[in-house]
């Protein structure tokens, strides 16, 4: 899966916005978008957020968990532990990508979020890492990973399943079998 | 047309429709074709946009287009249009002097009301003629004179704040608009001052979530910021002593085309205590604790060497770490990219190049201009310190005149209207300080430079004198159109700017001849 595919999904997630125009109730195949009244606040999903930013038509309210001292305690957490912790939303890193591109100035020390979120990415990415070299070099048969969203195992998805790949046909060469004679892989 | 609300006869007619804008070339026009542009984006409007740089220009792109439902039309200069009812009489009038004519009446009153009728028959004719002889007096003022009002960037943006869609960046193009005004010495240091005035409030309501602490914006947000600053063009961008060599105030006041001049250039900088070597070095290399007081420190010693107005009350935008930018400096970037002389491509890259400029998203464009524009104003000032030098100003009696040689370095530069305008409004400053001819000095200047060298073609320009209260009006224009008809010229009134012509070598002196007495 490309990072571009795990950002569409992101998009459904839903944000509040407040619309400075009016319109009604509005029936799509993925669900109702509800009315539009200015000065409202209403949730909607964030393509639709975004887009109607870029259009001027409303301002963005930014998640709960995009505060400062949450995040704070978040990447704590996550230095502190082995383990992964449970993350604030399945979608953080893209959520706050979107967010903080198109609608910066509707989020308070948009800077220092930015900071920690990619504090804690980076902390989450080291673990992952390591993990996969121990699986590798200790050549486990199964592990089990909790609380990973879907953009840190798309970045490692591939190489890890290609790396064990590998793994598997050198270890089959390994052994001696029938006709020793191919070395084809 | 006239239009008096904006937001329901206009915008709220075309927002449905699909729009043709016609821009014209100029700086002014340009940023309210991007506010116009921003707009249409916010409400989804189809439009076409198609640069002219003249009447003709105009009219064709309008017969191609014509199949289009509604017009728009971007002039670079708003001429002052005096009130509806002054110039057009409703056609109802007319009826009720005719219906009062046919109006029967009683045999027995029929004299006395006869004579009523007579005597406000007369007194209505003679309102009639009266208001007639007005409206041509007013016509003929409108008419005679060309002079500019308030910058159509900044218009636009009253559009979009009546509607409550206006942003920083709209605001940033109307900053813009209205220093090009400046810049091109369009409209008197009033007119400015007020219409900074206006444009302080929208910053302050904008932009003043930058002074708290809590909820400061990221630095990757525009802001914008009032700044009391020196007058010097692009010295941000270029060291402190290219900038004073080259900008026409200092240039002139300190005649820097003269050894005299270079040695009050030393003295001045002396008296600042700013070291040759430091002041020569880009602006940014140089040392902080000498940028510290810059400003006041040359303010005083401008002062003492007859340079009041060194400051002027303009804005600065800051986006992200690197990037911060006067509005002035924006202005001669945008300027000498649109009339760069580099063919490349169809005639309207320049005009896009330039019209992308003022995006922020460019900046490499943005800094291709302030590149030109550093050449260009080096060439400007070698200009008039040539034309000064060898007395290229001649007076013909009521006004000078000055021909660029074709064999004149740059001189391709000044083929351009606006790159000439500059020049001759650098030349004429220069000029009235160097001259001792108290005369002289009030009297406006006509420049000519060569157009193109196969058509034989050449440009010229008339502005008006460079007194302290001027209200620079321009009767230039209508001066060539008599001057032309007298003489049977082959003159080409083109430019939206009536006061900019272009004629053939060989019918200049005639035409010249002709002016000369139609304004002596």
């Amino acid at each position: 899966m490309e990072p571009a595919e795990a950002e569409f999904l992101a998009e459904k997630e839903l944000v509040t916005i407040v619309p400075s125009f009016s319109m009604d109730r509005v029936h799509l195949i993925g669900g109702d978008l509800g009315p539009f009244n200015p000065g409202l606040p209403v949730e909607v999903p964030v393509w639709l957020a975004i887009n109607l930013k870029q259009r001027q038509k409303c301002r963005l309210i930014p998640p709960e968990w995009m505060d400062v001292e949450k995040l704070e305690e978040i990447r704590d957490q996550e230095r502190k532990e082995d383990t992964f912790t449970p993350m604030p939303s399945p979608y953080y890193m893209e959520l706050t990508k979107l967010l903080l591109n198109y609608a910066s100035d509707n989020i308070p020390k948009a800077d220092e979020i930015r900071t920690l979120v990619k504090d804690t990415w980076d902390t989450r990415m080291a673990k992952l890492r390591l993990s996969a070299d121990s699986f590798v070099r200790q050549q486990e048969a199964h592990a089990k990973l909790d609380n990973l969203t879907l953009m840190e195992i798309n970045t490692i998805g591939t190489f890890l399943t290609q790396a064990l790949d590998h793994m598997y046909k050198l270890r089959t060469n390994l052994q001696p079998s029938g006709s020793a004679e191919s070395q084809d892989f | 047309m006239f239009v008096t609300d904006c937001r329901r006869e206009f915008y709220d007619v075309i927002v449905s429709q699909r729009v043709l804008l016609l821009v014209a070339s100029d700086v002014d026009a340009l940023c309210a074709c991007k506010i116009l542009q921003a707009l249409f984006q916010c409400d989804h409007v189809q439009y076409t946009l198609v640069p002219v740089s003249g009447w003709q220009e105009l009219e064709t792109a309008f017969l191609e287009h014509k199949d289009q439902v509604k017009l728009l039309v971007k002039q670079g200069d708003d001429l002052d249009v005096p009130a509806y009812d002054d110039i057009f009489r409703d056609e109802e009038d007319e009826e009720e002097l005719s219906e009062d004519e046919s109006d029967g009446s009683e045999p027995s009153d029929k004299r006395r009301r006869f004579e009523e009728e007579v005597i406000e028959r007369t007194a209505r004719r003679r309102q009639r003629r009266e208001w007639e002889a007005r409206r041509r007096e007013i016509l003929f003022d409108y008419e005679q004179y060309e002079y500019h009002g308030t910058s159509s960037a900044m218009v636009m943006f009253d559009l979009a704040w009546i509607m409550s869609k206006d942003l920083n960046d709209m605001l940033w193009w109307a900053i813009v608009g209205l220093t090009d005004q400046w810049v091109q010495d369009k409209i008197t240091q009033m007119k400015y001052v007020t219409d900074i005035g206006v444009l302080q409030r929208h910053v302050s309501r904008h932009n003043h979530r930058n002074e708290d602490e809590e909820n400061s914006l990221s630095i990757d947000c525009m802001r914008i910021a009032f700044e009391y600053d020196l007058r010097l063009a692009l010295y941000q961008h270029w060291s402190l002593y290219e900038s004073l060599c080259n900008t026409s105030y200092t240039s002139a006041n300190l005649k820097l085309w003269s050894v005299q001049g270079q040695k009050r250039l030393q003295e001045f900088l002396a008296d600042m205590g700013l070291p040759l070597k430091q002041v020569k070095q880009k602006f940014n290399s140089m040392d902080m604790s000498l940028k510290e007081n810059l400003r006041e420190m040359i303010e005083e010693s401008a002062n003492k060497f007859g340079m009041k107005d060194l400051r002027v009350q303009t804005f600065s935008i800051h986006f992200g770490f690197k990037n911060k930018f006067l509005a002035s400096d924006i202005v001669y970037a945008t300027a000498s990219l649109m009339e760069s002389i580099e063919k490349e491509g169809p005639e309207t890259t320049n005009f896009i190049k330039a019209l992308d400029s003022l995006s922020r998203g460019n900046l490499d464009k943005l800094h291709q201009g302030l590149d030109l524009a550093k050449k260009q104003l080096c060439a400007i000032q070698q200009t008039v310190a040539s034309c000064i030098c060898t007395n290229l100003v001649i007076s013909q009696g009521p006004f000078l005149y000055c021909s660029l040689m074709e064999g004149m370095p740059d001189v391709k530069l000044f083929s351009k209207p606006v790159s000439l305008c500059l020049l001759s409004k650098y030349l004429l400053k220069s000029f009235v300080c160097s001259t001792k001819n108290k005369r002289c000095k009030l009297l406006p200047l006509i420049m000519a430079a060569p157009m193109d060298v196969e058509q034989g073609t050449v440009i010229m320009v008339g502005i008006p004198p460079e007194t302290e209260s001027s209200d620079k009006k321009n009767f230039f224009g209508r001066a060539f159109e008599k001057a032309a008809d007298s003489t049977n010229s082959r003159t080409l009134h083109n430019h939206f700017d009536m006061s900019i012509i272009e004629l053939k070598t060989e019918d200049r002196s005639k035409f010249l001849d002709a002016l000369i007495s139609l304004l002596s």
